[in-house]
């Protein structure tokens, strides 16, 4: 476990939510193998440390707490969306799934998959096929894909009908995505849904995703237990992906057209030097 | 870094553990296969892992002739090559997207597979197969205890899984299934014990 990759190591990632932590036990949990206990008191101050004592950065944002192991060269990400009045951010809840945070991320940007593993929800056989989009390298590090439109049955809990919806994805950090989607009723306005992965080990991860939608009359009980069907949907594909470290190497998976964003993604990972959760062998 | 002998049949799963649309899941000498039968009755032997993003093939679906991939749905003929992707419908699958295929021979009741194997699977006699069971040792300490003290009346085929286990197949030439169960059970608990 001393393996430890600069790039993770010095940035900032989620390890629980407030809305979560209870005064009378303290979470456990793991960050790059590192031991984490967080507690939150009466008064509501949280505190996270390692169990072994030695040093660690902390913040919260966006109902999450943060951490940050090493020597953070950046804040949490900003999400400049969550100061508009109308806007709630809504905390989904932690799915831990067994495989590494990139390959997480690869399928929150897969549009292959939303008519069979989403059918019915985020898109239906045989309205399948990825029409053509745009992806392109963001200025700070990072990738964005425009353009992207999908049909989808039952795009939220407060659509009626299936419509052709627009997508834009975007990754800003090697373990944080978020998706811009028409909202079903306002639909010159977006949706937007982040997913921060917290890299428990190189083989396992927990996903942190948060929802910053426009209300719609949706409670947010059923906006958490909607997107957290849809996380369920993923997780059994995740857990039977063979090898679970996310391949950089061109050839180990064989990719098409309709997966440029995965391509991008890699393509970028693998500019970095990271080395937590992916592999890299020839 | 296999530990299979090049040349040799391995017995990987039995007849009828293979039920028209479903796919069976084992391991090989290290190896993940997926095991399953076609609309014509053939059986296929393929590494259980679908080409493009490496989800397994045991948790997709038999259609007809053809095994198709739970993640994106793409399709696979029995030849392993990839006929069909519908975020592509009306593109030519480039023939460079293949399932990797194993050799499969269906003999003794058996479905047996290996690397590059020769000649025919090993002649069984005749009997009832007992059911496989998993045990968690080297196939090699399983073997050498099957040649110590060999169980009356059954024949035995270890199949490697991994380093650290196998699965023990086998004809219970009586016919008598619950009799060989237990000595295969007994078996197991005493090999697992004496590690």
């Amino acid at each position: 476990m001393d393996e430890t990759d600069p790039i993770l190591w010095n940035d900032w990632h989620p390890v629980a939510a407030r809305c979560t932590l209870d005064p009378a036990r303290a979470h456990h949990t793991l960050l790059l193998g590192v031991p984490i206990e967080v507690s939150i008191d009466d008064s509501g101050s949280i505190v996270a440390q390692r169990t072994d004592h030695a040093s660690l950065h902390q913040d919260e944002r966006h109902g999450l707490i943060w951490v940050c192991l090493g020597t953070p060269t950046r804040g949490v990400l900003p999400i400049p969306e969550a100061d508009e009045p109308d806007r709630p951010t809504i905390v989904v809840g932690a799915v831990a799934v067994r495989t590494s945070a990139p390959r997480v991320i690869e399928n929150f940007l897969d549009l292959g998959h939303l008519g069979y593993v989403h059918a019915g929800y985020l898109g239906d056989d045989p309205h399948t096929r990825v029409l053509p989009y745009k992806v392109d390298p963001l200025p700070g590090g990072g990738i964005i894909a425009t353009q992207c439109r999908m049909y989808q049955p039952q795009a939220s809990p407060a659509a009626t009908e299936g419509f052709v919806v627009d997508y834009v994805y975007k990754v800003e950090r090697p373990l944080a995505t978020c998706l811009y989607k028409a909202n079903p009723v306002a639909r010159d306005r977006f949706d937007i849904i982040y997913l921060f992965v917290q890299p428990v080990t190189q083989d396992s991860s927990i996903a942190h995703p948060l929802l910053l939608c426009l209300p719609d009359g949706t409670s947010p009980e059923a906006m958490r237990a909607f997107q957290q069907t849809i996380f369920m949907q993923d997780k059994p594909i995740l857990e039977n992906q063979v090898p679970k470290r996310l391949p950089l190497t061109d050839g180990m998976e064989l990719a098409i057209a309709a997966d440029k964003t995965s391509i991008a993604y890699r393509r970028w990972l693998a500019s970095t030097g990271m080395t937590w959760g992916v592999d890299r062998a020839a | 870094m296999t530990m299979l002998e090049p040349g040799k049949w391995y017995a990987i799963a039995a007849d009828h553990d293979l039920p028209h649309n479903h796919i069976y899941r084992t391991a090989l000498g290290g190896h993940e296969l997926a095991v399953w039968r076609s609309s014509d009755g053939g059986v296929h032997v393929w590494q259980n892992r679908c080409p493009h993003r490496g989800v397994r093939f045991s948790l997709g679906e038999v259609v007809a002739d053809e095994l198709r991939c739970q993640y994106h749905a793409w399709r696979f003929a029995t030849s392993g090559a990839c006929t069909f992707i519908p975020a592509q419908p009306d593109m030519k699958v480039p023939g460079t997207i293949r399932a990797v295929v194993w050799p499969v021979a269906l003999s003794g009741g058996m479905v047996w597979t290996g690397i590059d194997p020769a000649g025919s699977p090993p002649a069984l006699p005749t009997g009832a197969i007992v059911r496989a069971i998993p045990v968690s040792q080297p196939a090699s300490v399983i073997a050498q205890a099957l040649a110590d003290t060999p169980l009356a009346g059954l024949t035995l085929i270890v199949q490697p899984q991994d380093q650290e286990s196998a699965i023990v197949r086998g004809i219970a030439g009586d016919g008598d299934l619950a009799r060989a169960d237990r000595m295969l059970t007994a078996l197991r608990r005493r090999i697992e014990q004496t590690a």
